[in-house]
């Protein structure tokens, strides 16, 4: 059977049946339970092993460091069938690139053969953005193709527009870079020469590229040396019969999973995300306000099965946060895998334990082939800020308190950029990563990871100052502190978030770019607040040589913003707003530069923690003053840098606060009225944002 | 007569480990005392005399040499009894770097699914509370020049805090203090000059002192591991060094690292010691690889709570100098060593929803399992599994101390596993013993294939209390050249303390890029030449301290290096590279160590090298523990046959010959199914299998 015919059957039997190739049964697994889960381990342990190695060859220290790579196995139709640590984010979608070969008839032309390599990172075949490179390899046994193996890495740089892995001037495919089209780069197990060549030329970081591609090519043979050697012992006819049972199980222990931790229903959230560029972007049609509208359903059905809906999504633009459909599903998973899938059988059995609507035409599956993918994650990560909430509402009402997460810090500021170092007179980048460390959503019965989260990697890591600054040549902190008052307040309060200073030292031709999102995104959750908007501060011509040389006071935090401690310590131009994107800027010597690392959201009602909790957080710089008395009631005073509670005037203070909420409480009726008039004066990006949900759904308008 | 002494102190029990000069040994051992750990060290030593038949007084005036190893100082550090309290001054604006704990603190030592479970993740107590840090504005950079002078006024505040706070100690880390120790200098004369002011007399460490290394979290952890926990240790040793003089022993204590090798209790670096327990095995292994002639050698060490795996490589071990011990992220030489958490006591449990097997992470430790009724558990283990498979014998469990309950292990097994998969205890047990050792081998077979090689280039050795009743289950299909049981497996780790160097070595981050025209070598020489001289410097200095003959030391000097670009570095010998010229022969040896390790990798000398740090080794020649060569003769088995017992492998009954261990003599030879006992340890030779004696008592296990 060719493998197309191969899909189509799949397909078609999963259709009429509802079960992976017709498996009913789990043979294997019933007649040997023990042996099954033994197998299962020996092929994880394979391809966890090809991360492994993989890992020391790689030279980009967010490949290296964050561990922003990973390795799978897939049927011959390219289902996944185990899946190593790492980015999760990539089970499904080098799935996907496997069958749009098979569906374009690869096997014809250019022919599918043992010892070829091919490669992809085009989202719109399968994949998130460009920067994630996929390599992929046909396993044969006998001359039969019995499945694929396939590697994915971030790359540093993928040769947009501007440098780095994240573009954000990027309004077009043509201004993203290297684009590799489900291509074949290798043949008889080597890599085209002049493929290497074309990539090489292609990217600001050749040896970067090289590496990682080796790193993949490695890893893919490492599994297949694997899968060979398990047929060998086990013969072809168990291995065959084997991987089916393993995704049909992976499909069961889903629905099982969420049987036992959720409750059926249907679960609505919203979020938005604003790309304020009117008046900043170079380029004229990019020049204007948008909002991203992201209406989530969930739905959870009687017989284990999650729907998802962003049905009413507004459109995609000139800009490059749009989605297509298998970022949202790689999105999806790398959620799920942290709070449904973490202990089941990642790979397509549990893509197939879900349905899924992302509007065709939407920003969250752009058909449009010319459209901009440079960076997704700007959409995808505040879309998903519901998805928590939403599931979060099930694992409590279930009893799963501990499960509840109240939701994520958007992973940023992103600060990226590069100059020449003005003494050893060499090209340095600005490409932190940093920002995987921001605060995580409380649950509903502790408060939510400080300064250790990122949505798309739960393995999170700052890095050193001084592992940062051997890169960043040109950029020293001040400093990397906590941010009071970041951490989404509630019950349980959010993670916290923190700030960094640093100053442009020996630079010139330096520009920095940054995003810091200034709208609020995660809503917090049973009475939490959501966790803290951005700003933008930075400092030019300032007199800091001067302070530093008379040992004069210099700032190293923005604690509470309206002290205005960068103002009053230094002279010079301080600027400070609330847009959430600085675009390229140049910095000089002694120019500073702040930005903050988000918070989590919150769970509860703030003015019921504990007295006790909330004076721990003003020991500890989580909160200020103000705050613990304006927003959770607690009256304190700091006796030699120590708080005290006064726990007389805490209750009175609740109490008013309750008699406050009372009096400002209107009905529903009146709440509506004036929704309603606000409608009618809406700012025009926000009527744009309906005006292309609406077009896009009648079903989205009318229920609205 | 002398005698060379191992005390091995864990948690529970303290292990000791006598040799004479003919090599014979003996094992003792008793209950831990960890308000004096004397107490339990002169007990255990009365146990192994004792066992030899030796008078205790006579014995210990004959002891030579003690090498102490143990968990203590992680039990401390992990229970935070931590002494204190401690002042750290550090670069202003970085006073939240412990509590940050670089993000990577909130999932060490997860297990897989754990780590993905990102609600799971949290963060264990500073070492030292928020308060007593404080910033001191100063900054230099990466190049090692200060850009911000020190403010004296700070560092003068800051002592004034801390005395009002009664520290007793005061630790300094500033930014890049390991390129250009300066500032820290400053601040210690600042200090210090204070102290004397106000006739206070505490210690004052220095970053850049001990510990010039790049990473100011783990340079800072380190500093504070050692003032806070192992300088402790210090008094311990000193109480059994005095105990033992009084007892007239002639022969010093001392104390094992973990880099293997063992330093005086003098040492100002004790927390070189700190995972000092389980380097053992790895050593013992390098000195029965060296008496065999063995090059490549994997060691393995099954334990009651995990599986360890080390790797013993062109006759070395590989040295990390960047471990994480104890959830702590820390910049000290240590042996690699990985370890799972699959010991014979790890709980086995079922998922309630899916029927998944469970292993772990949690173990019963000195609880056993369901089959040791004093201990009242109800979740099984592996030995329950064992004993049910007839591996274990129920009245010889720890030489018959402990009596093991066969049909309460069967009432839980088949409860709490058989019962739920619907299959026979039998089957059930054997199933669990199989996939247990199925992660054992995946888990040691990742470890080989990550240094780019296969089984088939290693011998393996197994040892740990229940290293030979796994080793023919995790060594199946794995090629091993040969796979040696020491008769001494369950005392192993013990015995490889004896076997450690005295020997003590530093490390200085250097980070010196070497062109790759070596245009710039002779000045890479004279820096390097430079540090290893402090390096040396501080070695005699450590050597001086106890009384030793500077001039016996003998000198090594190495390198850690990478390719340019890339973010492994690897440890190269530079014995022998003694001018600019020569560093050629130094990049040559980075080029091989680099290809044999990393096979499947490009070597990438395009952009040069960089050699991250500079390290000395300095080695005092000391007495070493000889292995007896017994005869080697035919050898009646019969007379070593204790009776016969019936054991399950692979879904049959087979009736095994069972041996006592001591009553076998080299020559002789096994052949499955058989049960060798031991005291401390069962040996099972599987049906298919053979095993023989050796003259050193060591077992070789093949196929038949």
């Amino acid at each position: 059977m060719k493998l197309k015919e191969m899909l189509l059957y799949s397909e078609k039997i999963f259709k009429e049946s509802g079960f992976y190739y017709g498996l009913k049964e789990l043979k294997l697994k019933e007649e040997e339970p023990l042996k099954f889960e033994r197998f299962f381990a020996r092929l994880r342990g394979a391809v966890v092993a090809a991360r492994e190695t993989a890992l020391h060859i790689s030279a980009s220290p967010i490949v290296r460091n964050i561990g922003e790579l990973c390795f799978a196995l897939y049927t011959p139709e390219g289902d996944s069938i185990v899946l190593s640590t790492g980015i999760i984010v990539h089970v499904h979608t080098m799935s996907e690139a496997i069958k749009w070969m098979i569906r374009n008839d690869y096997e014809d032309d250019p022919g599918i053969n043992d010892g070829d390599i091919f490669s992809n990172n085009d989202p719109l075949i399968g994949d998130v953005h460009p920067t994630d490179v996929h390599t992929m390899i046909p396993i044969f046994y006998k001359g039969e193709i019995i499945g694929w193996a396939g590697g994915v890495t971030h790359e540093i740089d993928i040769g947009a527009t501007t440098p780095g892995h994240d573009p954000i001037v990027s309004t077009s495919r043509f201004e993203d870079g290297l684009y590799l089209v489900c291509e074949k780069i290798g043949s008889n197990h080597k890599i085209h020469k002049d493929h290497r060549i074309r990539c090489q030329r292609a990217v600001r970081t050749p040896l970067y590229w090289d590496l990682d591609e080796k790193c993949r090519v490695a890893g893919c043979y490492i599994i297949r040396d694997a899968v060979l050697k398990f047929i060998d012992e086990e013969g072809i006819d168990y291995y065959k019969e084997f991987v089916r049972e393993v995704i049909e199980d992976g499909r069961r222990i889903f629905i099982q999973r969420v049987k036992e931790r959720l409750i059926p229903g249907r679960y609505r959230a919203v979020s938005f995300a604003a790309i304020p560029f009117k008046g900043k972007h170079p380029l004229k049609k990019a020049s204007k306000d948008i909002l991203m509208h992201a209406p989530m359903e969930v739905e959870i059905t009687k017989d284990g099965k999650i729907k998802l809906s962003f049905d009413g999504a507004s459109k995609p633009g000139y800009h490059p946060f749009n989605c297509s459909e298998t970022a949202m599903q790689g999105g999806l998973w790398v959620l799920l895998s942290q709070v449904i899938a973490y202990d089941g059988r990642v790979n397509d059995g549990s893509y197939l334990a879900m349905e899924y609507n992302f509007p065709p035409g939407s920003w969250c599956n752009t058909k449009d082939p010319t459209a901009s993918f440079g960076t997704p994650w700007m959409f995808l990560i505040p879309a998903y800020g519901a998805l928590f909430p939403c599931l979060s509402r099930g694992f409590f009402a279930r009893g799963y308190w501990e499960e509840v997460i109240a939701g994520y810090g958007p992973t940023g500021s992103m600060i990226a950029g590069g100059g020449i170092h003005t003494v050893l007179n060499i090209y340095f980048p600005v490409a932190n990563f940093e920002l995987s460390c921001v605060g995580l959503g409380a649950s509903a019965i502790k408060d939510g990871l400080d300064w250790g989260y990122a949505m798309w990697n739960p393995e999170s890591d700052q890095g050193d100052a001084e592992i940062w600054e051997l890169l960043e040549l040109g950029l020293p902190y001040l400093s990397r502190k906590v941010k009071p008052n970041t951490a989404g307040y509630g019950r349980y309060r959010g993670g916290s978030g923190w700030e960094c200073i640093r100053i442009a030292r020996n630079v010139k031709d330096f520009e920095i770019y940054l995003v810091s999102l200034c709208h609020l995104l995660g809503g917090g959750i049973f009475g939490g607040y959501p966790l803290n908007a951005g700003y933008l501060l930075r400092a030019h011509n300032t007199n800091l040589k001067e302070i530093f040389e008379n040992k004069m006071d210099y700032p190293i935090d923005d604690e509470i913003p309206a002290e205005r401690k960068m103002e009053n310590l230094i002279k010079g131009e301080v600027i400070r707003n609330k847009e959430g994107v600085l675009f390229p800027t140049e910095f000089k010597d002694y120019d500073l530069i702040h930005y903050i690392l988000f918070g989590g959201p919150g769970c509860g009602d703030p003015i019921e923690r504990e007295p006790e909790r909330v004076r721990e957080d003003l020991d500890e710089k989580i909160y200020t003053k103000d705050i613990a008395e304006k927003v959770f009631g607690v009256v304190a005073k700091e006796v030699n840098g120590k708080f005290i509670v006064d726990l007389e005037s805490t209750n009175e203070r609740r109490k008013k606060i309750r008699e406050e909420r009372r009096k400002k409480s209107i009905s529903f009726e009146e709440f509506k009225k004036i929704e309603l008039k606000k409608l009618k004066s809406l700012p025009e990006h926000v009527r744009e944002m309906f005006k292309e949900s609406f077009e896009l759904s009648p079903r989205y308008k009318k229920e609205f | 007569m002398g005698y060379i002494v191992s005390i091995d102190t864990g948690g529970t029990m303290t292990d000791t480990f006598v040799v004479d000069e003919k090599g014979r040994f003996y094992i003792g051992k008793a209950k831990t005392t960890p308000e004096n750990e004397t107490v339990g060290f002169l007990n255990s030593l009365r146990d192994a005399f004792k066992r030899g038949n030796i008078p205790f007084e006579e014995g210990v005036r004959a002891v030579e040499i003690v090498t102490y190893a143990g968990t203590t100082l992680i039990n401390k550090l992990l229970t935070r009894k931590l002494e204190g309290p401690v002042g750290v001054i550090i670069t202003a604006g970085f006073e939240d770097i412990l509590r940050f704990g670089r993000g990577v603190q909130s999932y060490l030592d997860y297990p897989y699914k754990e780590r993905l479970h990102a609600v799971s993740h949290h963060y264990d107590e500073p070492l030292v509370p928020l308060h007593l840090i404080k910033g001191v504005r100063e900054r230099i950079d990466f190049m090692g020049s200060d850009f911000i002078p020190l403010y004296e006024r700070d560092v003068i505040d800051a002592v004034d805090y801390f005395l009002r706070n009664n520290v007793k100690a005061i630790c300094v880390c500033f930014l890049f203090s390991y390129r250009n120790p300066q500032h820290e200098l400053e601040a210690e004369a600042i200090i210090k000059d204070q102290l004397s002011k106000r006739k206070v007399e505490i210690p004052v460490y220095l970053s850049s002192r001990h510990n010039p290394i790049r990473g100011e979290l783990p340079r800072l952890n380190t500093l504070l591991v050692e003032v806070t926990c192992a300088r402790g240790l210090n008094e311990q040793v000193k109480i059994m060094r005095n105990t033992l003089k009084e007892l007239g022993a002639k022969g010093e204590i001392r104390i094992i690292t973990s880099y293997g090798t063992s330093i005086s209790p003098d040492s100002e670096w004790l927390v070189s010691a700190l995972i000092s327990g389980p380097v053992g095995g790895i050593m013992g292994s390098k000195f029965v690889a060296d008496l065999l002639g063995l090059k490549n050698v994997a060691c393995t060490d099954v334990g009651g709570t995990s599986f360890d795996v080390g790797l013993i490589t062109e006759g070395h071990y590989t040295i990390t100098t960047e471990p994480r011990i104890a959830r702590l992220l820390l910049t000290i030489p240590a042996i690699v060593m990985d370890s799972i958490g699959a010991g014979c006591g790890t709980f086995i449990r079922l998922d309630p929803a899916t029927d998944k097997v469970l292993l772990g992470p949690d173990s019963a430790g000195a609880k056993i399992g369901t089959c040791y009724p004093e201990a009242k558990l109800e979740t099984p283990t592996i030995t329950d599994c064992n004993l049910l498979l007839g591996y274990l014998n129920p009245d010889y469990f720890l030489g018959g101390d402990v009596k093991l309950d066969v049909e309460r292990a069967k009432v839980y097994v088949e409860k709490e596993v058989a019962k739920k998969l619907s299959i026979s205890v039998e089957k059930a047990s054997f199933g669990i013993y199989e996939l247990v050792n199925q992660i054992m081998k995946d888990y040691l077979y990742a470890q080989i294939l990550g240094l780019g090689f296969a089984p088939e280039n290693y011998v393996l050795i197994s040892y740990g209390g229940g290293g030979p009743l796994h080793v023919a289950g995790y060594t199946e299909g794995l090629n091993f050249q040969d796979v040696l049981i020491p008769t001494w497996a369950p005392a192993f780790s013990a015995f490889g303390c004896a076997c450690a160097d005295f020997a003590i070595r530093f490390d200085e981050s250097v980070d010196l890029i070497l062109e790759p025209d070596f245009s710039n070598s002779d000045f890479v020489f004279a820096y390097l030449s430079m540090a290893w001289g402090r390096l040396m410097e501080r070695i005699r200095e450590e050597f001086r301290r106890s009384g030793f003959d500077e001039e016996k030391i003998i000198f090594i000097p190495y390198v850690r290096m990478q390719y340019r670009g890339m973010l492994d570095d690897l440890e190269v010998n530079a014995y022998g590279i003694n001018s600019g010229e020569e560093m050629i022969k130094l990049a040559e040896r980075f080029d091989v160590l680099f290809e044999r390790i990393f096979a499947r990798a490009a070597k990438s000398k395009e952009a040069g090298y960089i050699i991250t740090k500079a390290q000395m080794i300095g080695n005092y020649p000391t007495v070493k523990p000889v292995i007896p060569e017994e005869k080697e003769a035919p050898f009646k088995v019969e007379s070593a046959l204790k009776g016969r017992r019936k054991i399950y492998w692979k879904d049959e009954w087979w009736s095994a010959s069972v041996y006592e261990m001591d009553l076998l003599k080299p020559g002789a030879e096994i052949k499955g199914p058989s049960i060798i006992e031991a005291p401390a340890t069962t040996f099972l030779i599987p049906h298919g299998y053979k095993a023989y004696l050796d003259k050193y008592r060591i077992f070789h296990l093949g196929r038949e």
